[in-house]
Parts: C-alpha cells; structure tokens; sequence
C-alpha cells in the first residue's frame, strides 16, 4: 500500500473508532443463544438471510434495506449495535469455538469459484476480461484477497466446521444444492436449532418471499443503498444465476482439474462427484 | 456485573481502544499482520508455550541468554505486543500464540499437553490472575475448564488441539509436539523443531550436541525460576498478576495424579477421552468413560 492509502486507512480507523463504529467482525461479543449462518463466500448466504429473516419475522418481509437490522452482519455494525438487534448473525468466519449454534451453508466449489470470479469483477478486484483459469488458481489457494483470503480456502472453511462441530446439536450443515432443491424441506428441517415451528404456511411464506426473482427485483430497486453493493459495479448483479451446476460450461476443463484435484476428497465427502480421473494424477493435496 | 457497570467498563474500553488507535499502538492478538514466512508457535494455554520460547530462543540467539525481558523482542505473543512493533522485528519472525486454527498462519509449531495437567496448571494460572480466589475448589474449575469457559477466544482444549490436528495434521507446514515427549528427551525434540524449521527455510540453526545443551540448560526451570523472581514485576504477562503466586509451576507432568479429585480426572477423560487416546494420553477412569468420551466427541459441549 502507498503512504497515502496508509494515512487514509489511518484516519478511517481513528475515525470509527472515536465514533464508535468499528465493525464487530472478529471480535463480536457471542451471547449463547446466538444463531450463526455461517458459509464461505458466495455460497448462498445471502439467500438464506432471506429465508431465515421471512421464516423468523412474520411481520416485515426481508428486503436489503431492512437486511442489516433483521439478519444483521457480523463485518457491518459495531458490536454495540449488534447487541440490540435480532441474533441470527451471518458470519464468513472459518471455525469459531465461540459460536454456539452454526448453521453452515455448504456449496460445491466449481460453482463457488464462477460466482465469486463474478462478484470479484462486480467489486473491481479483477478487471473485465481476467482469465477465469489464473483466478482459479488463486481460489484454490486462497491468494484472491486478503478479506477472503483471512478466513481461509474453501476447503479450509468447510473442514475446520465440519471436523469440529459435526454431530453437535447446535450445528448443522446444509448443502446448497439441497436448499435449491426443496427449500421448504430444508427450512423444516432447521426449525428445532431456530426453535420455530415449521407449519406450511409460515414455510410456504418464506420460500416465496425469498424467491431468486422476488430477491432480484429487489436488488434493481435497492443495490444503490445496500451497504454490500452500494459501491460495487452496479452492471454486474449481486444476485446471479442462483442455480447449482454453472460451472460445466464456465471452467476449463484445467480449471475443474484444478479444483478436484486440490479438493476432490472433501468434495466427495460432501457429496459432490468428480469429473476428472483425479486419483490417477494426483500428487499432494495442495491446502 | 450491574449493566450499568458493564456500560462504564465498555466505554472505558473504547476510550482505550480509540486511544491506542489514535497513537498507532494497538495491540496485534487475532488481528496480527502475517507475512508467508512467519512461523507460529502454538497452544492451548499452560501447555509449556514459554519453555518452548526459551528453548528455541536459546538455541537460535546466541548472543546473550534469553531472559523475561528479551524473550518479546526475539520470540514475541501476539497479545501483549503492538502490531506495529511486531511488522518491525527481522524476518522471519517467530511469534507465540493461543490462536485455535488459524487458516493463515503459514507454518505452526504446535505443542499439546496432558489435558488433565493442563486444567490443574491453568487452575493455578488463574489464581494468579485474580480471576479466581485462593479458595476456589479445583473440583468446581474443572467442569468450567472443559466447558472452555476461561480464554474461551482460544476455545476448549479440545476444540483448540482438535482444530489444528484435524486441519493441519498431516500438512508438510506443521508439526506437533507433546510437552510430555519434551521433558523426557528435550534435545530429540528440539532436533524435530530443527528439522522442521530447515524444511521451511527459516534461518539455519547450529544444532550440534553442546549447542542444543547449552539451550536445554539455559532454559532449566531452576533458571527459569530464578528469572521470573527478577523479572516478574516487568514482564508484560506477569506485572498485573499476584507476585505470591508463580508463573513457572512444576514444570513436571503428572501432577494431576495427587492434584485432581477421582470425579475430575473422570469428568475430563468422559469429555475428550477419544481425542487424549488418540494423543498417546492413557485414560485411568476406566473402560466406562472411556466409551463415554468416545460418544463424547460427538455431542454438545454444554
């Protein structure tokens, strides 16, 4: 960083800090009967504030404006502020031991690097036209940029909740496919950790609420004041395809190579099936 | 605490914070700047982390022993120290932290120790620290200890020993030792660390036989004990705590034999009893909680 950028990141923290507007991030104050949706980037976590929000609140249907104050952010608010607000918190942190209930959205990672390559372009960290293999590369190992890179490579994230939390009570792990492919089914199942009671109406209600078109409808009237797009590109949506399996006609096949080589165990484990002949040529498994 | 006090204590602390901000002095912790060539040394609290320090300050400086007042110039923690001042030590560094698994921590040491010495040494930790008072009974710290409830930043020790092997166990950048294997054969441990410092390229290291003596003696309880008598009143860990109580313990294992109660020997084997056996720890509670901790490993901490 050049001496001014310095100064400026100087002057910001002194700034929110004397105001009292540090975001809590990593050094949020846990209470125990806070709810985490925990994911890695670009992984549908937003959807499911959505859901989670419309399933909880019966009162005001989620939108991105009111988003920040029903199912608030751990990177936006100051802890002070947190702690008046609803608790079902949206974390991108890797394993916490603090959190006492996770629910971990996982999804497959070949889509994972397509939406993220696009959101990177949205938020001007790639430039138009950046080859899609070079960026891979840099998501597997988890060289992309240093607030995502902090938390870890996908694999990272998913294993270090998985192996620690796994079989707890408070903690549960839902596949993004799954949620895209019965939501309804999903959101009933996560009723006894939310302690709600899944009647059809009240699932039906939020599953409509946060439909891929009603979330995008949305986004064309409110990305200009949402915190999270509000600076971003604002030709590129935050919401994109919302579907699972893009990445067959977006990677390379080097680029799916890549991917299943550095991860194809934990992939298979979670229920993703490989399309390379990984076993043949793989090496070391590359973090 | 009254909420009302706890809002004097927040303000206060944001105060202290917007100060430290102001003047560039915050202090690193889990926020501490890491370059690719860092190495980390890492436990759970009470787990020989600070012999570990002394070790390999010794054995890597050899211009003057390593002392209370040097050790955070030459083998630093993170929580103590500005940030600042730590980007400024020579590369590459070496740094001591509590951190469970950090996923950008390029190369970690790692030190594990018997849990059920840990939780009488932290036990003690803790009276020192004033956080308990001399009449707290070691029974009741116990369930608390597991529960993770002090430094629960760090986690329980099992989430901490757990997270690191589970993610990093088999990883060419990490190597774990057991305290225990370190007292018993200080210089085979220290020829491990050696090798896995060479692999990563850190700066070489003479480790021929009188070098690593030297190292082991220099760092000899007795000496360590007698610094901390010097040095206690200044050393950033120590200068708040109760100078009755030490910081260098027993240095011994086993302890937990005639400190701990039958039921919290038990109550900690029903807890991680899986993980401990998986360590090398043998169980003593019985074929009982053993089973327990196996199931264990999969429930709730509560």
């Amino acid at each position: 960083m050049n001496r001014l950028g310095r100064i400026g990141t100087y002057l910001k923290t002194v700034a929110s800090t004397v105001l009292g507007r540090t975001p809590a991030g990593r050094g949020l104050t846990v209470f125990p009967d806070d709810i985490f949706l925990v994911s890695y980037f670009r992984s549908g976590s937003t959807w499911s504030r959505f859901l989670l929000g419309n399933l909880i609140q019966q009162d005001e249907p989620v939108t991105f404006n009111n988003m920040e104050r029903l199912v608030p952010v751990i990177y936006n608010l100051p802890d002070r502020l947190l702690r008046t607000l609803p608790r079902i918190l949206k974390s991108h942190e890797c394993f916490d031991p603090r959190y006492p209930r996770v629910v971990y959205i996982a999804r497959d990672p070949r889509d994972v690097a397509v939406s993220f390559y696009f959101y990177n372009l949205k938020v001007r960290v790639i430039p138009d036209g950046y080859p899609m293999d070079e960026f891979v590369d840099r998501f597997v190992a988890a060289d992309v940029v240093s607030y995502a890179d902090r938390v870890g490579s996908w694999q990272d994230h998913v294993l270090s909740w998985v192996r620690l939390r796994e079989g707890h009570p408070g903690f549960r792990l839902v596949r993004y496919e799954d949620l895209l492919a019965d939501p309804g089914k999903e959101l009933t199942n996560l009723a006894g950790v939310l302690k709600i009671e899944p009647t059809p109406a009240r699932i039906e209600r939020a599953v409509r609420l946060s439909s891929a078109s009603h979330m995008q409808s949305l986004e064309k009237e409110q990305s200009k004041q949402w915190v999270a797009t509000r600076d971003s590109r604002q030709d590129i949506p935050f919401v994109r395809e919302a579907t699972s399996g893009g990445w067959r006609n977006k990677l390379s096949t080097s680029a799916i190579r890549t991917i299943e080589q550095a991860w194809g165990t934990t992939m298979k484990d979670l229920g993703y099936h490989l399309v390379m002949d990984v076993d043949a040529d793989r090496k070391v498994v590359k973090r | 605490m009254r909420p009302d006090q706890d809002r004097v204590q927040r303000l206060f602390g944001a105060l202290a914070q917007a100060g430290r901000v102001l003047t560039g002095r915050q202090i690193a912790g889990r926020g501490v700047t890491v370059f690719p060539d860092d190495i980390f040394l890492v436990s759970y609290p009470r787990s020989g982390n600070t012999w570990t320090r002394f070790l390999l300050g010794n054995l890597i400086y050899h211009d003057e022993p390593v002392t209370f007042s040097n050790i955070e110039s030459r083998i630093p923690e993170i929580y103590f120290n500005r940030d600042r001042f730590l980007r400024q030590l020579p590369r590459p560094r070496m740094l001591k932290s509590h951190e469970s698994f950090q996923p950008h921590y390029p190369r970690v040491i790692y030190i594990v120790r018997d849990p059920r010495d840990v939780a009488v040494s932290f036990y003690h930790h803790h009276v020192k620290a004033r956080n308990i008072p001399d009449t707290y009974p070691l029974s009741s710290f116990v369930p608390r200890f597991i529960a993770g409830e002090f430094d629960d930043k760090f986690g329980s020790w099992r989430d901490n020993v757990m997270s690191w092997t589970a993610l990093r166990g088999d990883h060419p950048d990490f190597v774990m030792l057991r305290y225990e294997e370190m007292k018993i054969d200080t210089a085979a441990a220290l020829r491990r660390i050696v090798a896995f410092l060479e692999r990563c390229s850190y700066r070489n290291i003479d480790s021929s036989p009188a070098v690593l003596q030297r190292a082991i003696a220099l760092s000899s309880p007795e000496r360590m004990r007698a610094l901390e008598k010097q040095e206690a009143g200044s050393w950033v860990l120590t200068k708040q705590t109760r100078s009755d109580k030490p910081f260098v313990r027993s240095a011994a294992s086993g302890g937990w034999k005639s400190q701990l109660a039958p039921e919290s020997v038990a109550a900690i084997e029903c807890a991680w009893g899986h993980l401990m056996q998986r360590l090398g720890y043998e169980l003593v509670s019985g074929r009982n909680a053993a089973r327990a901790g196996a199931a264990s490993d999969r429930r709730e901490r509560s």
